[in-house]
């Protein structure tokens, strides 16, 4: 984040509108802000956390007193009920875009001379692409989170009062915390806690999941197939048993045919068979032909309703709403060439043209007509086919009542026969005759059976269907219990990574920020060659350790101690890829001039942009010298005690 | 710097894993200053990702 | 003729299913006379209308056939009757969506006598059906 210029309105002692253009070069990277004392500085240093965080962010909170931020003199000059407004706008360069980011605040003049605040300041922030494309950013919070997030703000924007924080004995905690925030530990942390959390999640959702359902159902599909596949076999043996029956029963019927004292019988039989075959035949036809007439003879039920409809139909024609004889269109012309159905003309306003006339006025749209038209038609034909249709159907039932009494006296001639065979005399006759008949029993048997395997099929293969339509299903989930436990293993496998690297890596952070800390406090502190070591413990402890190997910080002087606390901001900065700017206000308020000397040499290497507000106090000879060619741009910040007012006014 | 940092210290572990962790920590950063993000349901977006070319991968892989 | 657009599925209600598959399924014509799904309906809707009942149908709708498969010659003329006989209006003739309404709810009433009549009496369904005549 490089800060390029901000824009303050109406924001506490600055009234109207103030600008100040930040450096932002390589080599002149330093924006010096002069101010005494009340001056403005704060609120200067304020204005920017506003506009970039609000006056809280997620009970964070930025800005303690809203109420103050208007600019008192904006307010006074305001007339009773006019709005007031209070922005402050900033733009800065991050990764090669450019974003401008905007907060405004309204407020009405109330009559007592106090401004009504309202609740809510409007925040956008804008991106302007390479490509010069500006657009609107729709998730700012989550944007600034990935450049300069509200929680580590403190270590950036940073306020010189607070300088010797993490130099304190009780600093161990924000010190962790710093660290943890600005090197993106906590957000390992996070990462390592969230995926672990998804990670029991699955493994929950997993064992609730049976794999035994999709089992069961290939099982049970497997069953079905067996059981059709025997049942279709066994129905193959049946008919081979029946065929092997009847080659016996024609044998036996060839014999009898050729025997003396049976041939008679026997072709008696052949006869009677030959008939009864031809009966059943004729039986199965017209069960057919009756089902046919039956399932489409639904109208004959019907004859109420078309009666009814029929009716409605008469009506309407008798009141002339249809033309009965002829069409609309018909009658068009008829009146178009002034003549009359029956070929005489007739005149404009006749009986006749009227009655015409009066004919196409009442009638109905043509589609509608024909429609009517057809339909009264063919209802009028129900009545003879439903006559026709109930006298076929009876006929078809006659015929079989019929067919019922010829095959049963049929059948009876048969078993004549076959008594007569079987009380013969004669062994061999009577024996072959009973053969016979067991056979034909075995056929008999072998077909009801048959019929019962049908059955068993066809629910089996209906089964079968039904099964499919499952296990489809069944392996739907499967599959999804595939991806949920390859989602878990991922989750888990990512939960371990992260554990078994956080370590690793939380201490080398901690190192990286130690040796850095011990570098910088080095350099601006001159009583080095006391100080060994400063120490960064895994308790986060930030120490300077002595040359004997104790801890110095009893001895430390107010201005060590914040020139360390310092040393450490700055080590984070260097080290953590913020690429953001250090705004410092009044960092060298408390340090020895000594101490001051040193920073200011050091500083503004230390920081890829540099922004000081400074008393004059602060800034002076040799600190001053050691900043001077890095200055970029320098204001100075006037406070007119007349109107309360702050002014900027630029110095370079 | 610190992203690459992140970047190389799980350089050791499986492309899938990795990608989950750094697409996690994205989220994370983005959410950072909240104390109790609700990233839940995006997490499990990136792992169900991952998990799908997986199974894909894998899949692919099997003899059929 | 300009017959306005509107739906062509013949629907039924998911309860009542299984009777026109009980009806339908099966190779034996005396126990299962019925060859589509569209020769049952029409006798539901005709025997609902005997019946002087339309119920609406409340559960969830499935598609048994379309429009398209009822013939000119009979079905359409019957079932215009059955709907102008039930809403007295002749403009419906033009109405597709309508007469399906109509007879879709006589059919939902009707289907249930069917099956009374053809199953629960004693005797073979075909001639059951038969005797309907």
């Amino acid at each position: 984040m490089k800060l390029e210029r901000i824009t303050i309105e109406n924001f506490r002692q600055y009234c109207g509108k103030q600008r100040v253009e930040f450096a932002k070069d390589d080599q002149k990277r330093v924006t010096v802000i002069h101010g005494i004392n009340g001056a403005g500085k704060t609120s200067f240093f304020l204005s920017i956390n506003w506009c970039l965080y609000g006056k809280s962010v997620e009970n964070i909170k930025v800005i303690d007193n809203v109420g103050e931020l208007m600019s008192k003199e904006a307010v006074n000059l305001a007339a009773v009920g006019e709005t007031i407004r209070t922005s402050v706008d900033l733009s800065f360069l991050h990764n090669g875009d450019r974003y401008l980011v905007k907060r405004i605040l309204h407020g009405v003049k109330q009559e007592d001379g106090t401004v009504r605040v309202e609740d809510t300041d409007t925040f956008t922030m804008m991106r302007t692409k390479a490509d010069g494309q500006a657009e609107r950013v729709n998730n700012p919070i989550g944007t600034m989170n990935s450049i300069l997030p509200a929680n580590v703000r403190e270590y950036f924007l940073f306020d010189g009062e607070k300088i010797d924080n993490f130099a304190k004995p009780e600093a161990a905690a924000q010190v962790k915390q710093a660290i943890y925030l600005v090197l993106k530990l906590e957000i390992l942390e996070r990462a390592r806690r969230h995926l672990e959390g998804l990670a029991s999640d699955y493994r929950r959702e997993l064992k609730n999941k049976s794999g035994q359902q999709l089992r069961d159902l290939l099982e049970q599909e497997e069953h079905a197939r067996t059981e059709i596949k025997k049942a279709k076999e066994r129905a193959i043996e049946l008919h081979e048993e029946i065929e092997s029956a009847e080659r016996k029963i024609a044998d036996i019927d060839k014999r009898l045919r050729e025997m003396e004292n049976t041939n008679i019988l026997q072709q008696q039989r052949d006869r009677i068979e030959k008939e009864l075959k031809q009966r059943r035949i004729e039986m199965e036809e017209i069960v057919n032909s009756v089902r046919d007439l039956a399932t489409a003879g639904y109208f004959v039920v019907a004859e109420e309703p078309i009666k009814k409809a029929i009716q409605l139909l008469e009506d309407k024609r008798a009141r002339g709403e249809i033309p009965s004889d002829y069409r609309q269109q018909f009658i068009k012309d008829l009146i178009s060439k002034m003549v009359c159905v029956c070929g005489r003309p007739f005149t404009d306003g006749s009986e006749e043209h009227r009655t015409l006339l009066a004919k196409i006025s009442h009638g109905l749209p043509d589609a509608l007509q024909d429609e009517v038209l057809n339909t009264c038609a063919v209802l009028h034909a129900f009545e003879q086919r439903t006559e026709k249709h109930r006298a076929e159907v009876d006929a078809f039932m006659r015929r079989r009542s019929e067919l019922i009494d010829i095959i049963r006296s049929l059948e009876a001639e048969l078993d004549d026969v076959s008594r007569q065979l079987k009380g013969s005399p004669l062994e061999e006759i009577s024996r072959l005759e009973r053969q016979r008949e067991n056979f034909k029993t075995d056929i008999q048997e072998n077909n009801i059976e048959i019929g019962s395997l049908h059955t068993r099929i066809d629910d089996f293969t209906r089964k079968l269907t039904d099964l499919k339509k499952e296990i489809d299903r069944a392996r739907r989930d499967e599959k999804r219990e595939t991806l949920l436990s390859t989602k878990l293993d991922l989750a888990q496998r990512s939960t371990d990574a992260i554990g078994e690297m956080y370590q690793t890596f939380a201490d080398d952070m901690r190192e990286k920020i130690q040796d850095k800390t011990k570098e910088i406090f080095k350099k601006l502190v001159w009583k080095e060659s006391h100080f060994q070591d400063v120490k960064l413990g895994p308790d986060f402890n930030l120490e300077v350790i002595d040359r004997y190997g104790y801890s110095a910080r009893p001895e430390l002087s107010a201005g060590e101690r914040q020139v360390l606390s310092l040393s450490f901001i700055m080590a984070m900065s260097r080290i953590s890829d913020e690429e953001a700017p250090l705004v410092m206000d009044t960092p060298f308020g408390r340090l020895s001039s000594h101490h001051r000397n040193a920073i200011s040499e050091h500083l503004p290497v230390l920081a890829s942009q540099l922004v000081l507000f400074v008393t004059d106090e602060e800034l002076r000879d040799e600190a001053r010298q050691n900043l001077e060619a890095r200055i970029g741009a320098e204001y100075r910040l006037e406070f007119n005690s007349k109107t309360s007012c702050t002014e900027i006014i630029p110095l370079r | 710097m610190q992203k690459e940092r992140l970047n190389n210290l799980f350089e050791t572990f499986d492309p899938a894993i990795r990608n989950i962790i750094l697409g996690v920590l994205d989220i994370e950063q983005e959410h950072i200053s909240m104390e109790r993000p609700r990233v839940k349901d995006q997490i499990d977006e990136i792992v169900t990702a991952a998990a799908k070319k997986e199974v894909e991968r894998l899949s692919v892989e099997e003899p059929s | 003729m300009d017959i306005p657009a509107s739906r062509d599925t013949v629907t039924i209600d998911e309860s009542v299913h299984y009777i026109y598959k009980d009806l339908t399924v099966g190779t034996d014509p005396v126990t299962v006379p019925f060859k589509t799904m569209k020769d049952v309906f029409l006798w539901a809707v005709a025997l609902g209308y005997k019946r002087g009942e339309r119920r609406p149908i409340t559960g969830k709708k499935v598609t048994i056939f379309r429009w398209a498969q009822f013939g000119p010659q009979t079905d359409i003329p019957v079932l215009r009757a059955i709907t102008l006989a039930d809403m007295n209006d002749i403009s419906l003739l033009l109405s597709q969506e309508e007469t399906l309404n109509v007879i879709e709810e006589y059919a939902n009433a009707g289907i249930h006598d069917l099956r009374a009549k053809l199953i629960d009496e004693t005797g073979q369904p075909l001639w059951n059906l038969q005797a309907l005549l």
